[in-house]
């Protein structure tokens, strides 16, 4: 008995709140649907939170083994493992899903029984999945997780079956998370190919251990599923149209599960990654590039959702960056902090255009201090972590490290810096856009309160984006790095960079003819523009050939299947009539008017009988085995 | 593994296999023959995982897995012909279908 037999537990309440509320027989009310889901989602971060404990008092290095198969020489051990980095992202998972899910229990109070049902079942698995995910100790329970995980969210997104725009909006994430699970796949292939063994711990020492151009291509594999899952840049269109499902499922989406796993999945490989120093450049670029891009282009949103899925884009390049300069440590750190702050801005923003008609419009904030003052405040909190307001907020902590890792990384790494630093200041003007909205007050607004299930989770994690400032140091000690600081005059210039985005900000909300910009600015708004370059250079050509096989576009319906039929029967007619009405001919035809006969007597034998048949094979069966004894009897 | 509790293993897998059999032959019931099936199944499951540990091999647990795949894969596509049965046909019997056979 280890205490890592209690790591079993963890995903296991999530997973058995899925199977009773996706597959379970029975019937159930809405107050049980919402209880159940409440347990399934509160109890894992109950198993966690001590595992966490144990974590940092003792030796936090365990692994627990589920199941062992030996074929041969290769060996499949799913196994779950608890270490610093699946603690850590571990007790934030479970404490993110807890939240999501129980403020989810007011959001979709007015939905019906089934579709309630739908939705918490499906949230609980995707919260399992990722815990799953979090939790494996080899590639198997890994990929399954992530596989899972990618299931759900289309099915979360599409959640609005009515809606054609959902539908098509879930198809996409899918589509395009597919493509980067294929390199996720090919990537963990190789690896087991190397190494006979789906273990982490046999696993990435043997990667490091490969040969050169296999090592890179590994991580090339590894990183392509992580810029696919993570929505970074040539993979990120799917995520601004995931904005199609419920609000919660965003904040569920975009903070700690899903688009984190491709962070995650890069600081859990990051050895092998650091062994190939081409791929972390690439990382490094890509995430820089990302961020940049995310916070230009949220900078221009007109929907406050699809600002907060930039923003995703962004903070998560920041990751990728901090990965791709070898301190994986400080990306996680980010994670954290980033789960915390990205849900409690969707849940706030959730809350307060809940109340504005169902519309996300950044204009439905506009009064919000006045009509919705909780969760208004509860998104100043989360915005000025997100912008990183300097030493009160834990995201200006996380970003220091990250900036000051860039910093220190030579001179490739001070144009990264300057990248990820013009990123900050864009952080800052997109943060603050919605909450100086929410500062011109309209009319005599009457001051409301949510429920009970709205705020609590609010609440929590508004204090958390504080609580978790002075944390942010010892999260990546316990995770074996020192926190990295550049100069101070670097550190002063990353301080300033929030307050120069405020300035920004409030310069576009309240000069009218800044905001009728970028009210105008079409092409950033569209993230320039780069969904419909994907629109003309894939789904066209496919829609068009899928279009062309079914006949629509005019010709032979189906060529691929018709034209060879056509070619046969033409072959036929050219090779086989000549020979018609001869002797061997008739004594065919005689031959197939035997087999009619044939088959009016064999018809007889045909009872019809499912225990006729049965009792025919078994006395078949029973001759067989006679023959058998029979001929091999000495 | 003495090779007499390996004999006895088979003995027990034939039974449980005869014992299928049997009732699938005696009962009309959809439902009932199901479950016979179910139990024809564990005799060669059986069977594979006493051969398997009498010669030290995984193989037979290996085999005993595809079994349980296929035992699964089975009891679906039977219960869904159940289910389609008695909605449609209003009866759980199988000697009523004979007319299938035209």
């Amino acid at each position: 008995m280890t205490p890592y037999l209690a790591l079993l537990l963890v995903p296991m309440p999530a997973m058995g709140a899925f199977l009773l509320l996706g597959l379970g027989p029975a019937q159930f009310e809405r107050r049980a649907i919402q209880t159940i889901a409440l347990l399934g989602a509160v109890a894992p971060a109950v198993v966690m939170l001590p595992l966490g404990a144990y974590c940092l008092t003792g030796t936090c290095d365990g692994v627990q083994p589920i199941f062992d198969l030996t074929v041969g020489d290769a060996v499949v051990a799913l196994a779950l493992m608890l270490d610093p980095l699946s603690a850590i992202v571990g007790v934030t998972v479970t404490l993110i899903g807890a939240c999501v899910i129980g403020y989810s229990i007011d959001y979709m109070a007015k939905a019906d029984v089934a579709d309630l049902r739908r939705y918490f079942a499906l949230m609980n698995l995707f919260l399992a999945s990722m815990l799953c995910m979090v939790l494996a100790g080899d590639s198997i329970v890994f990929f399954l997780g992530w596989e899972l995980m990618g299931l759900c969210s289309f099915f979360l997104i599409a959640y609005h079956v009515t809606s054609p725009r959902a539908i098509a909006a879930g198809r996409k994430a899918f589509v395009i998370t597919r493509v980067a699970d294929a390199f996720l796949l090919a990537g963990l292939l190789l690896l087991f190919i190397e190494a006979g063994n789906v273990r982490l711990d046999v696993l990435i020492p043997a990667g490091i251990a490969t040969e050169e151009v296999r090592r890179g291509l590994i991580a090339f594999l590894l990183l392509g599923g992580a810029l696919g899952k993570s929505a970074q840049l040539p993979f990120h269109t799917w995520l601004p149209s995931a904005m199609a499902g419920p609000t919660p499922v965003s904040a569920l989406l975009h903070s700690a599960t899903m688009v984190a796993a491709g962070a995650y999945l890069l600081a859990r490989f990051a050895p092998i990654m650091e062994s190939v120093p081409l791929a972390m450049a690439v990382t490094a670029v890509m995430g820089a590039a990302t961020a940049l891009f995310g916070a230009a282009s949220a900078v221009f949103q007109k929907d406050i959702k699809r600002l907060l899925a930039y923003s995703s884009i962004s903070q998560i390049g920041f990751m990728l960056l901090a990965l791709g300069l070898g301190q994986p440590e400080v990306a996680i750190a980010h994670f954290v902090v980033h789960a915390i702050f990205k849900s409690l801005l969707f849940l706030a923003a959730g809350d307060i255009t809940q109340i504005a008609r169902g519309t996300t419009d950044i204009s439905a904030m506009r009064g919000a201090l006045w009509s919705r003052p909780l969760a208004y405040l509860a998104f100043v909190a989360g915005a000025a972590s997100l912008a990183g307001i300097p030493l009160i907020t834990a995201g200006w902590f996380s970003k220091e490290a990250i900036l000051s890792a860039a910093w220190l990384a030579g001179p490739f790494g001070v144009v990264l810096w300057g990248v990820a630093l013009a990123s900050a200041v864009l952080t800052a003007t997109y943060a603050f856009r919605p909450v100086f909205t929410g500062l011109t007050r309209i009319g005599r607004p009457k001051a409301s309160l949510g429920g009970l299930f709205t705020n609590l989770p609010i609440l929590f994690l508004a204090a958390g984006t504080f609580a978790v400032a002075p944390l942010v140091e010892p999260i990546m000690n316990f995770l074996g790095a020192e926190m990295p600081h550049g100069p101070k005059a670097v550190e002063l210039v990353g301080a300033a960079a929030p307050f120069i985005g405020l300035g920004l900000a409030a310069a576009l909300t309240f000069v009218p003819t800044l905001s009728m910009r970028v009210a105008r600015a079409r092409r950033m708004r569209s993230g320039i523009r780069i969904d419909s370059i994907y629109q003309v250079i894939f789904v066209q050509p496919f829609v068009g050939l899928v279009r062309w096989l079914n006949g629509e576009k005019g010709g032979i319906a189906d060529p691929v299947g018709t034209l060879p039929i056509l070619g046969a029967e033409r072959l036929a007619a050219a090779v086989i009539r000549p020979f018609a009405h001869d002797p061997v001919d008739r004594g065919w035809a005689g031959f197939s008017a035997g087999m009619v006969r044939a088959w009016g007597a064999g018809r007889r034998m045909q009872s019809g009988r499912v225990r006729d048949y049965v009792l025919a094979l078994g006395l078949g069966l029973a001759a067989f085995l006679l023959i058998a004894w029979g001929t091999t009897w000495r | 593994m003495t090779s007499g509790f390996l004999i006895a293993a088979l003995v027990l897998a034939t039974g449980l296999f005869l014992v299928g059999l049997f009732g699938l032959l005696i009962r009309r019931g959809v439902l009932f023959q199901i479950v016979s099936l179910e139990v024809m199944l564990t005799g060669p499951a059986l069977a594979f995982v006493a051969a398997g540990a009498h010669h030290g091999d995984p193989g037979g647990q290996g085999m005993f897995v595809f079994v349980l795949v296929l035992a699964a894969s089975e009891v679906a596509l039977g219960l869904a012909l159940y289910l389609r049965l008695s909605r449609h046909a209003d009866t759980t019997d199988s000697d009523t279908v004979r007319e299938l056979r035209q």
